[in-house]
């Protein structure tokens, strides 16, 4: 595509927030930063245009005005702040992907607070009825994206989302922040998805991955 | 956010408050920086564009690298690349912000939906392509019938207001004349008057 998408990153200023922000400015994408602290946000677009002086990043002061001038949004926020940023940018997020990537963690990282039945895309879904949520990027650590390739394998990200074009556009997302992105299935498949970061991080600190690890399936 | 598109469509075909409702679930709002693209060449147009805000043109881009413009659009107008958006093959035209906009888009899966479900949707496109139709073949009409004199009078009495808002070289552009040949026909008008 040759015309310029206008992603939205709300919550830049956290770990999977800059990430995210930092591959995506590798691609066709211009990039609008939110986050609460602007000065954070204004470094990280300052840094990213220093590391790539052909990118197109910014940081605005309002979440509202950023998605309403973007044509996908990411909510790079805890799974606790997004029923509030769903009610700020809800009108101006009508017909747009909304991207959720949070996990509904608890705060001992054991369990999910969601019920068994939902998930958080579900309900980001149910807070932007107008909107198409996509559920990507949950499954992968901040610190994948500086190495999306881990012990020689590319790590997978999945996708899932009711709307086949808005999962399609997430997934070519997913390819320029250098995961190999696998269609997952409808937006209900995010309750495996969140899940599967759950038992990740379990994992993780049981065994000490230090935050850098991924899923990859093997197949012929 | 909405108010533009709502008073054009209801000038049109009168909505009631719940249609209203029913309608914006399908629009996308879109703010766009001047000089922004709304549309490349190349890439399928994916929405028919209502203007809230602001203006813009669509163009041809020549061999030479020159822009030939082929409509403009301001508040309460429409533009879209829609033989790209209709046939879904790749746009032939550029649109791009001339001021900072404003601006409603119904993608294709919503435009094809709103058809089905919504009657007064149909009536209002209707409308509306039927309207650029007849624009069309006036425009048709006067390049082939009328003296460049005669086409920029008809053309600045039927959209004033775009040249107000408007470079001259643009009026050229979209007339398919030169900058120095507009400024003679000008030139020769004012002494008319």
């Amino acid at each position: 595509m040759n015309t310029k998408q206008t992603i939205a990153i709300i919550g830049a200023n956290g770990s999977m927030g800059s990430a995210i922000s930092r591959n995506l400015a590798k691609g066709n994408n211009r990039l609008l930063l939110f986050a609460n602290d602007k000065e954070k946000a204004e470094a990280l677009a300052a840094d990213i245009k220093n590391s790539n002086a052909a990118s197109e990043v910014e940081a605005l002061d309002c979440p509202a005005n950023a998605s309403w001038e973007a044509d996908l949004i990411i909510l790079a926020v805890p799974y606790a702040a997004e029923k509030e940023i769903a009610g700020t940018i809800r009108e101006v997020a009508n017909q747009k992907i909304v991207i959720s990537i949070s996990n509904p963690l608890n705060a001992s990282f054991d369990a999910l607070v969601t019920d068994p039945g939902t998930s958080a895309a579900e309900e980001l879904q149910l807070l932007l009825p107008h909107s198409k949520v996509v559920k990507a990027f949950n499954t992968t650590f901040a610190s994948d994206f500086t190495t999306p390739v881990i012990a020689g394998q590319q790590a997978d990200a999945f996708v899932a989302g009711n709307d086949d074009e808005a999962v399609a556009t997430v997934s070519d997302l997913v390819t320029t922040a250098g995961f190999n992105p696998i269609a997952a299935g409808k937006l209900p498949v995010s309750r495996t998805l969140e899940q599967m970061q759950l038992l990740l991080i379990q994992l993780g600190l049981k065994n000490n991955y230090n935050w850098l690890a991924g899923w990859k399936i093997l197949h012929h | 956010m909405f108010e533009v598109f709502l008073r054009s469509f209801n000038e049109k075909v009168p909505l009631t408050p719940e249609e209203e409702t029913f309608l914006k679930q399908y629009l996308t709002p879109k703010k766009l920086r001047k000089k922004q693209y709304l549309l490349q060449e190349g890439d399928v147009c994916k929405h028919i564009c209502l203007v809230e805000k602001g203006a813009l043109k669509a163009y041809l881009v020549d061999d030479k690298g020159d822009e030939q413009i082929t409509a403009f659009a301001l508040e309460g107008w429409t533009i879209a690349d829609l033989s790209s958006f209709f046939k879904q093959t790749p746009a032939t035209l550029n649109i791009d912000a001339l001021e900072d906009c404003e601006l409603i888009l119904i993608s294709r899966p919503a435009h094809d939906e709103l058809l089905e479900r919504f009657p007064k949707y149909g009536n209002y496109i209707r409308m509306l392509i039927t309207d650029a139709y007849v624009a069309l073949q006036q425009r048709v009409v006067n390049t082939l019938h009328l003296s460049v004199d005669e086409r920029y009078i008809a053309f600045q009495q039927m959209c004033e207001s775009i040249f107000q808002r408007v470079p001259q070289h643009m009026i050229a552009s979209f007339m398919g004349l030169s900058p120095e040949t507009l400024s003679r026909v000008r030139s020769r008008l004012s002494g008319k008057k």
